[in-house]
Parts: structure tokens; sequence; C-alpha cells
């Protein structure tokens, strides 16, 4: 799942981005609110954490701007201003969560987890394809019994085909989703991460959870 | 009121004590004279003629008059029926006019008696024809009488004391009236003043703003209620500050807050490796530190605003002063190419508190080197003005607007344009700027023109006299009441 973090004060912006990446995200972090915008207009993402107190442009405006434009990233603000009023505002333009600073880092992750299953319509936290089971709170894998170890990268991109199971995703889509801004610039990366998790997930004898559709991309499927 | 109507009650009294008594003797001596003018002396002899039919009431049996007569030499010429065969006593008198005494009447009521010695009137015989030669013979000498007149007082007594009473109750009755009347009033008039009363009891600090009713009130204490309206919105518009301040300062620091937290719950969300860790410490520290300085910028400035800070003055030269100042930030901004030009007078010196002035112009230093812009300048100017030593620093690189210089000197307001937050500095540095030099008897103020940001400072001067002052601690004396507005000057 691909960020967006804007915040200014530093300290708090690298910490979240780290643990947001550790946790698996794709993240690009601003202290800019105008900056911030452009981001949010050139890219798809799922999650956008965004700070209200910020340099040229405020929290509010962006996600007026976001709105207005019918971009459907999901929003979380994240701010110091607690009272009712701020949130009921806050809410009420658009946003689709709201955390008060300062916050715990676990419940940041659940609510940005939270909001990434909405992204897809995925309700259940736990995802089950076939014998494959994906707990998205743990971000534990399971292939029947046996708890499959993945890198964080191996399980974002497990993650972002399960959410979006049975459907075929475009090359591109996992570039977008599942890389942040200054990655590596390989379009071969996506095909390379398929097959890691292929050879972690596929059992002898039976075919590939994740299935080739030649010329259009990956989708992630029972065993048909 | 009440001795007024007392001294009126007395004269009203007096008066007509002395009309119904004067009403009683005159009634009196008219009776004595009547009888003395029925008394007639015919040569020696004296005859007294009383028409008792006239006079019923020496004849009646009930609280009769009485009167007597006698002759010079103590005989009784009469007596009044109605003393039958006793005498009244004998008083002595000057002749003519009558004389009163109280007596005890021969029945023993209370009276008086009207003495009056007279010469009755002399009788000539008709006269014979004279026979010429003969001299007349001459006229009998007229012997006085003593007449005593006396009558019951009774009836006057208990007019007077009849009246005595009148006044009394009168008077008691009107005081009385008067005043619980005037109680009833002055309750009346005062029930505006309690009601008044209760609702200020009612008022807490949370309630400030509820005004007091004006409309409501008579117009005697209506001055009063405005007053007490105009008192109640400066005392709330002064805990509003309070509160906003209160409310600001937690805010502010929940930001390092939340960057400390997060730093410290990633470090430990799984095993690191030590240099990991330390960086995390390091990041922690940082934002510790500048939490600190937070803090302690806003303990001055609840002490400045709770009179709690001393002031030690002496002569500062103000080039030495921003020179010391400048020392820790001239690297930092050397190395982002910034040019500083010093254009203060050797000899401009202030009279001031040379820690609490070295705070004003360390912070005043410090935004400037924080928000110039790279390879732009900072230039500071002192110069000498009127009784007082006045101060600029300036620096290029501001890209806030002209007017929101207004809002330069609020607690913790950082212009958008210059939140290049580098986590050091909080917005509390113009605020204390402000506060600092109003306690040290001067002003600042700020202007923004055509990118460049410029704090004035106005400090009073030092005498020029040469003669040294001893520096010594006085208590510190406030730059105006603590309910005031702070000032706020922009050019």
């Amino acid at each position: 799942m691909r960020v967006l973090l804007v915040e200014d004060y530093l300290p708090l912006q690298k910490a979240v981005a780290k643990g947001l990446r550790e946790a698996g995200y794709a993240v690009d972090a601003t202290g800019d609110g105008e900056e911030g915008l452009w981001y949010a207009s050139g890219n798809d993402y799922d999650v956008i954490v965004l700070d209200l107190m910020l340099p040229k442009m405020d929290g509010l405006s962006i996600l007026k701007c976001l709105r207005a434009d019918g971009r459907p990233a999901h929003v979380l603000i994240l701010t110091a201003r607690d009272t009712l009023a701020d949130r009921v505002k806050g809410l009420d333009l658009g946003a689709d969560d709201y955390l008060v600073k300062p916050f715990a880092l676990e419940e940041l992750l659940a609510r940005v987890r939270a909001l990434a299953r909405r992204a897809y319509c995925v309700k259940n936290p736990s995802i089950e394809v076939g014998d494959l089971r994906i707990e998205t709170a743990s971000q534990r894998v399971w292939r029947g019994k046996e708890d499959v170890r993945l890198t964080a990268r191996e399980y974002a991109l497990l993650e972002y085909l399960a959410m979006r199971r049975g459907e075929t995703v475009a090359r591109t889509d996992i570039w977008e989703h599942v890389y942040e801004f200054n990655s590596e610039a390989d379009s071969n990366v996506v095909d390379v991460y398929i097959g890691y998790l292929r050879r972690k997930l596929d059992r002898q004898g039976r075919p590939s959870l994740i299935q080739t559709v030649r010329g259009r991309g990956y989708s992630l499927g029972a065993e048909p | 009121m009440a001795a007024l109507l007392a001294v009126f009650g007395l004269l009203v009294n007096w008066a007509a004590h002395r009309a119904l008594d004067g009403g009683f003797n005159e009634s009196l001596a008219t009776a004595a004279r009547m009888i003395a003018a029925s008394v007639k002396q015919e040569r020696d002899k004296i005859e007294v003629e009383v028409d008792d039919q006239e006079m019923p009431e020496f004849r009646r049996t009930k609280r009769p008059d009485y009167f007597e007569l006698w002759t010079a030499d103590g005989a009784v010429l009469k007596r009044s029926v109605s003393l039958g065969q006793c005498d009244l006593e004998r008083i002595d008198a000057t002749p003519g006019k009558p004389v009163f005494h109280a007596v005890t009447l021969p029945d023993g009521r209370a009276g008086r008696a009207a003495v009056l010695i007279f010469a009755p009137g002399v009788e000539d015989e008709e006269e014979k024809p004279r026979e010429s030669g003969q001299p007349q013979p001459p006229p009998a000498t007229p012997r006085p009488v003593t007449l005593i007149v006396a009558r019951g007082t009774a009836d006057l007594d208990s007019s007077l004391a009849l009246l005595r009473w009148l006044l009394v109750g009168a008077a008691g009755g009107t005081i009385a009236l008067t005043l619980v009347v005037a109680a009833i009033v002055v309750r009346q008039g005062l029930r505006p003043l309690d009601s008044l009363a209760a609702r200020i009891a009612a008022i807490r600090e949370n309630t400030l703003s509820a005004v007091i009713p004006v409309d409501e009130m008579p117009r005697e204490i209506a001055p009063i209620g405005r007053r007490l309206n105009d008192l109640l919105k400066r005392l709330d518009e002064a805990f509003r500050r309070e509160r906003a301040f209160a409310a600001d300062a937690a805010h502010e620091l929940r930001t390092p807050l939340a960057g400390l937290r997060a730093t410290l719950e990633v470090a430990l969300s799984r095993p690191r490796k030590t240099d990991e860790y330390e960086e995390s410490f390091r990041d922690s520290l940082t934002i510790v530190q500048r939490m600190q300085s937070m803090v302690d910028s806003l303990l001055v400035l609840a002490r400045i605003e709770n009179d709690q800070m001393t002031l030690r003055r002496e002569p500062v030269r103000l080039a030495e002063a921003v020179e010391s100042c400048w020392r820790p930030l001239a690297d930092a901004a050397r190395d982002r190419g910034i040019r500083l030009t010093c254009r203060v007078p050797d000899d401009l010196e202030c009279l001031t508190d040379r820690e609490k002035l070295a705070m004003v112009l360390a912070n005043l230093l410090a935004n400037a080197a924080e928000y110039a812009d790279d390879g732009g300048r900072i230039d500071i100017t002192g110069r000498e003005e009127a009784g007082a030593a006045g101060l600029e620093i300036s620096n290029t690189g501001c890209r806030l607007a002209a007017d929101e210089a207004r809002h330069a000197f609020e607690r913790f307001w950082r212009g958008d344009a210059a939140r290049a937050d580098t986590g050091v500095h909080c917005g509390l540095g113009l605020a204390l700027v402000q506060r600092m030099t109003a306690f040290l008897g001067g002003t600042a103020a700020v202007r923004i023109a055509g990118g460049v940001f410029t704090a004035s400072l106005s400090l009073p001067a030092a005498p020029r006299d040469g003669a040294s002052l001893p520096a010594s601690p006085e208590p510190a004396s406030p730059a105006g009441p603590a309910i005031e507005p702070v000032e706020r000057r922009f050019i």
C-alpha cells in the first residue's frame, strides 16, 4: 500500500515514515503543504496521513482540493487540534479518520490498515484464498498450517494482490501502490518480486496462487 | 424629623396651654369683675348686690365656683351660696389687677383663685339741692375690698391633658408611620441592589461574560451596573487570554511530544542495531531540548506576568551586548552565506538589566538568523533617540505579508511561510521579546516591507553625565496592571 505523509515537524515526520515503511508501506513524505497537494494530485495513494498546520497550504485546504478533484484517497488527519469542533470539521470536509497528537504508533498503524482495507472494500482483516490465509493486522501469512515468512516488500505485494483478489492487477498498478516515489526505476522489479513470492508460497504439484495474465498483469486467486 | 416634631409639639402644647389657661383666667377675672362691680360703698357702708340668678355657677351643688369678699380689716362681707359656712383662704395681693393662685377648693378639688383687691364704687346719695354757700360734703374714702373667686381647674387640666396626649399621639404616630414607610421605601429601593448583589455573587470565572442587565435597573444604580459590566468584560478578556495561553502552551507542546513518542515507539517496535538506537536517542534529545527551551520561555513569560521578576539596572553598551549574543550564531550563519552588518555606535548605552537584555537580543538575532534566506543579509543598526537607545535588527528572506506584522507578537504564532521548521524554534520568541522589553521599560515593534523583517527596540538610555549608577536589585515594577491588554505597535 502506498501512503503519503504530509507532516512539517521533521522529527515526527521521520519517525512516522520509518514506522510506516517498516510496516510494509511505500511512503512518500513531505513537510510542505503545496508539495503535499502536488504529490497527491499526481499519484494514487491508498492512504494519506495529513497534518493540518502546514506551511504554504494548510491541511484542510488540501483536503478540500482533493475532494473537489474527486481524488479517492482515504485521508487520516493527524493533528494536535483536538476539540470536538475541529474533529467534526475535519470529518465533514471529507476526511476519513482523525487522530490527535500525541498518539501511539500502533494506533496510527491500525487506523492506516483500516483505511487501506476500506480502499479496497475488504471488510475482513483476515483474507483467505484457498488455504492461504493473510492476517493483515499482524501481517502474517499461512499456507495451510505453515507460517510463511515474507519480507516487508514481499508482504506488501502479496497484500495488495490479496486486496484485489480475483482481479487482474496491472504491473503499473503494482508499481504505483507498492513502491514509493524514489524507488528503483526498474520495471523488472515487479516481476522479480512476484518470483520471490511464488517461490515462498507455491507448493509442489499445485498451480501457483499467483496467475500471470498475459499482457495484462497478475492475479491472486484460488486454484481452479 | 422626630426632633422637629417634638419641638413643634411642645410649641403647640405651650401655645394651647397659654391660650386655654389665659381663657380660664380671663373668664375667672371677668366673674371677679362682675362681682366687684356689684360691690358699692355708700358712705361707710359697703353693700354687695350680687344677683344670684345671673351667676348660677356659684349656687350649684356639683362642682360649684366660689367667691368671698372681705373688707380691709378682714371682716367677711359676703360668701357665695356654694361656700355655705366655709371660708376661702384669704390671699394677699396688690390691688388693681386680679392675681391668680392655685388653691384647693373647699370640696377638695384642685382649683384656681383670682384675687382682686379693689375699691368699691362709691355711690353718692341723691344730690340734695344745694344750698348756696354750703360746701359739698367730702366724698367718702373708699375702703379696699378683697375678692377671691375660685374655680375648679379640672376641666382645664383635662383639656390640657387631652391636648398633650393628642399631640404626643399625633407626633408619635407620625414618627412611627414615617419610620415604617421609610423602612418600606428604603427596602424597596434597596431590593435592586440585593438582586444585583445576588447576581454578582453567582458570577464565577467561567461565567464572567454574563452581562448584568442594566435596563432592568433603576436609574440611580444603572451606572454601577454599567461599570460592573465593563469590569466583567475586562476580567473575562484577561481570563480568556490566560486560558488561551495555557491552551496554546499545552497545544504547542503536543507536537514535540508526538515526535518524541513516535521516535521512541518506532525504536522499540523491533530489535535494532546499536547505531539505530543511538540515532533514535539523539533525535529524542533534540526534541527534548526544544521542549525545554519552550518551557523555559513560558516560565519567563509567566514570571513577568506575575511580577516575580527582579530588575537589576546598570549601563550596558549595546554594541558589546549585540556582539556577544551574535557570537554563537555566527558560524552557522556564515555557512549559509548570510552577511551581517552591524552599525551600532560604540558609545551607545542603555540603562537596563544586562541578563534580560541578552535574552531579548539572543531571541531577535536567532530569529533573524533562522529566517534569513541563504545568502541573505542581516542588518543591525543602533542610534540614540530622545532619551532612549534605539536598535533595529532586520533580515531579508521574509515571506510574510506586511499586514501579518500585527500577529508577530502573539504567543505561538508563526507565520505560515515562516514555518520552515528545524525543530528548534517555537513561536514564543517574539512574545517573550515584547513582554521582556516592556518589563525593562522599553518598547518593541515589528515591521515587514519588501521581504525584509525588521524588529526594532527602544530602551531607556543611560545618563550621559558619566556618573555611574550603582547596580542595585529592585523589585519588579510591572509594566502596567495585569489586566491591561498587551500593547502591540506596528508601523
